[in-house]
């Protein structure tokens, strides 16, 4: 096994260039994209009509402002139109007297956080008008007993709370960008089974001494190293060298990155295992990686899938576990307790793929 | 040493292999010959515990290989037909690989990689990787990489297909000093009779999956003693002079090459002056007639109606 393990480096050392290729895509992508997105807070241009005066316009804006996810600015009507109509921003609001309406210049998927967040404050802040009609001085009681609370109430859940959806572009796009990359990492290291059945270095193997489970450990581990250690790096060379806030556990992160890992190299088995072919092989993994990553949100929140269909299958995707296990950890800032769960999954995802593949390779080389 | 008794592979239409038994004794050197899918690789890949026969058995020193095939995998050395290396890595890194395979580590290994190398002639070039060889390069590489593990048996399928004449002497020649100095156990297979009868002792033929006829190679030629073979050379092409000439009384089998016609009599027909008879009719000049006796082909010819190669 130690043998076999060992050419697959030697052979990765000779012919780097796949997963080299592979790890830059990812850094580059990554960085490039997150470059031109703004840093900070992105800016909302905000503007009200006549059913609102300018002080009731600015004590909203305070309001929205008080939270720091978007920095919303008050300007009037035209100038928030041009803004948007040149692109320099995505959307921007209107602000009415119990209601909003949003401009939308073109796709954004932070359209969806700031739909969400208003609506989150606009119901909040009519609650406590409603509250206040029938007692008066309530808002005032409530923020002193928000600012001494009798007791904290901490809120763990998988998906974060339903309508607290954070959105985190930049870390969207690296976990989403670097578990898209690596499937293709991670496959094309187990094509090489393929391969070697294809030109006989597996059966010179088979009719060695070395037994048949220690030739598929040596490139499962060797597959699950390579991927492993290509999300292991990317994360490092974004959190030390480009500053990326990826919360306090990063070693939670890693152990996410290990059970992904896994469960994409069970499934690439379970493929390579279907399909025998390399040349149908360079067909079917990229429709794999790209579809799954497109299903199981790594191009976009999967908080903006509403298709029924496309949410159930995104249930049975490992990359939608891995980049929902990430963001829980280091955008929510949740712990082991929190993550268990799609942990789990993909380690049993794993476990079931690799099982039917290796029931399947058995039966058809006895056939 | 390792016999295989009446094995036998079907596949879902075909039976590559029928009833084939072999004997190959300690030291030896036989030969399997037969043409394109006869059955040899299937036979060689039961043989080397790669493919588990449909019926029968394979024994190394009396003992069955099926059930325990780890014995048979330490003393056995396959050269596969197909050239199987790594062709990103150097020679060097190929051979290491299958050394440890067999479990060889640290000073052995690299001795016993020093050692196959210089025996294939390719010392010199060990740091080059695989894909830059030529042809024959790759196929000493092959052929090292079997011998990494001192095989006391090695089996050779075609070793020699597609390289030019001087890799391909170099080879046999490495080959025959194997077995005759070294001792070594070899099956060799092959369709160029001639390497075959350079190298074995002893040669079966499969045709169609059976053995249809072993022996040593006098035994074998012996088929053919009561017969010779005329080689009748033209200025060119006649095929009608030819289908007539075929015809004559007593030719057992005629085959036509372009310029020229071979036929199989018994000794003793009286061929000559019919031959020119026939060549004036149609105007045919008789270049060359040389009368030989049967060589391995002649008996592959006689016993099949087919020549080896296509
Ligand atoms: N895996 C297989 N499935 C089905 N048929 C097979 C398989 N392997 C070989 N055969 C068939 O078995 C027969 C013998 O094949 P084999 O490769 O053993 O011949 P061979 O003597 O080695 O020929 P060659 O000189 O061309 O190498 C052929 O008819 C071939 O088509
Ligand atoms: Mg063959």
């Amino acid at each position: 096994m130690k043998a076999v393990f060992l050419l697959q480096w030697r052979r990765f050392y000779r012919k780097p260039l796949l997963v080299l290729a592979m790890f830059g895509l990812t850094v580059i992508f990554v960085s490039v994209t997150a470059a031109g997105g703004q840093s900070g807070p992105q800016m909302i241009p905000v503007y009200a009509d006549e059913s609102m005066n300018n002080q009731q316009a600015q004590t909203w804006i305070e309001r929205l402002n008080g939270e720091e996810q978007f920095q919303f600015e008050l300007m009037p009507e035209s100038e928030a139109r041009s803004y948007v109509a040149e692109g320099d921003v995505s959307q921007a609001v209107n602000l009415l007297e119990a209601d909003y309406r949003l401009l939308v210049g073109r796709e954004d998927p932070a359209r969806f956080a700031l739909d969400s967040f208003l609506r989150r404050i606009y119901s909040e802040e009519l609650r406590l008008e409603n509250a206040e009609q029938t007692t008066p001085g309530i808002r005032a009681e409530m923020e002193s007993a928000l600012s001494d609370p009798a007791l904290t109430l901490s809120v763990e859940s998988l998906q974060g709370e339903e309508d607290s959806f954070q959105y985190n572009g930049q870390l969207q796009l690296l976990f989403g960008m670097t578990l898209f990359f690596v499937i293709y990492t991670i496959m094309f290291s187990l094509v090489r089974i393929v391969d070697e059945k294809r030109t006989g270095t597996w059966s010179r193997m088979i009719i060695s001494p070395v037994r048949k489970w220690q030739m598929y450990l040596g490139h499962l581990g060797y597959s699950f190293l390579i991927g492993f250690s290509q999300i292991t790096l990317i994360f490092l060379l974004f959190r030390f060298a480009f500053g990326f806030e990826l919360g306090d556990r990063f070693w939670l992160l890693i152990a996410i990155a290990a059970c992904y890992t896994f469960s994409i190299v069970a499934l690439g088995l379970l493929i390579i295992s279907l399909i025998t072919k390399p040349q149908q092989l360079g067909a079917v993994i990229p429709i794999v990686a790209t579809g799954m990553a497109m299903v199981g949100g790594a191009f976009w929140p999967i908080e903006l899938v509403t298709n029924e269909i496309l949410l159930a299958v995104s249930k049975a995707l490992p990359i939608t576990y891995g980049l929902q296990a990430l963001t829980s950890v280091a955008v929510y800032g949740n712990g082991l307790k929190a993550v268990a769960i799609p942990l789990l999954l993909l380690l049993g995802f794993g476990s079931i793929c690799m099982a039917i593949a290796i029931r399947l390779m058995e039966w058809r080389s006895a056939s | 040493m390792l016999e295989t008794q009446q094995l036998t592979k079907k596949f879902k239409d075909t039976i590559a292999v029928d009833d084939v038994s072999l004997v190959l004794r300690q030291g030896e050197s036989v030969g399997l010959l037969g043409p394109n899918g006869a059955g040899k690789s299937t036979a060689i890949a039961m043989i080397s515990t790669l493919m588990k026969p449909s019926s029968g058995d394979v024994k190394l020193n009396g003992k069955s290989v099926l059930k325990k095939p780890g014995e048979m995998r330490r003393v056995l050395g396959v050269v596969p037909q197909k050239i199987a290396l790594y062709e990103e890595l150097s020679a060097y890194e190929n051979l290491k690989f299958f050394g440890r395979l067999y479990g060889l580590s640290g000073n052995k290994l690299e001795q016993r990689i020093d050692y196959v190398l210089e025996l294939v002639g390719l010392a010199d070039r060990k740091k080059e990787l695989v894909k830059n060889y030529s042809g024959g390069m790759q196929r000493r590489v092959n052929l090292a990489a079997a011998m990494m593990h001192e095989p006391e048996v090695l089996i050779m399928d075609e070793p020699t297909v597609g390289i030019d004449p001087q890799s391909r002497n170099h080879l046999l020649e490495t080959i025959r000093k194997l077995n005759q100095d070294e001792g070594m156990t070899v099956l060799y297979t092959s369709h160029y009779m001639e390497e075959v009868e350079k190298l074995c002792d002893r040669v079966y033929i499969m045709d169609h999956g059976k053995v249809i006829a072993e022996g040593t190679k006098e035994e074998l030629k012996a088929i053919l003693s009561d017969q010779e073979t005329v080689l009748i050379d033209f200025d060119q092409n006649y095929p009608e002079l030819f289908t007539k000439l075929s015809e004559i009384e007593g030719v057992q089998q005629a085959t036509a090459e372009e310029h020229s016609l071979k036929l199989i009599i018994p000794k003793g027909t009286r061929l000559l002056a019919a031959l020119f008879h026939e060549a004036e009719r149609y105007g045919a000049q008789v270049v060359n007639v040389n009368v030989q006796t049967p060589t391995l082909e002649d008996v592959f010819l006689r016993l099949t109606g087919r020549k080896l190669r296509d």
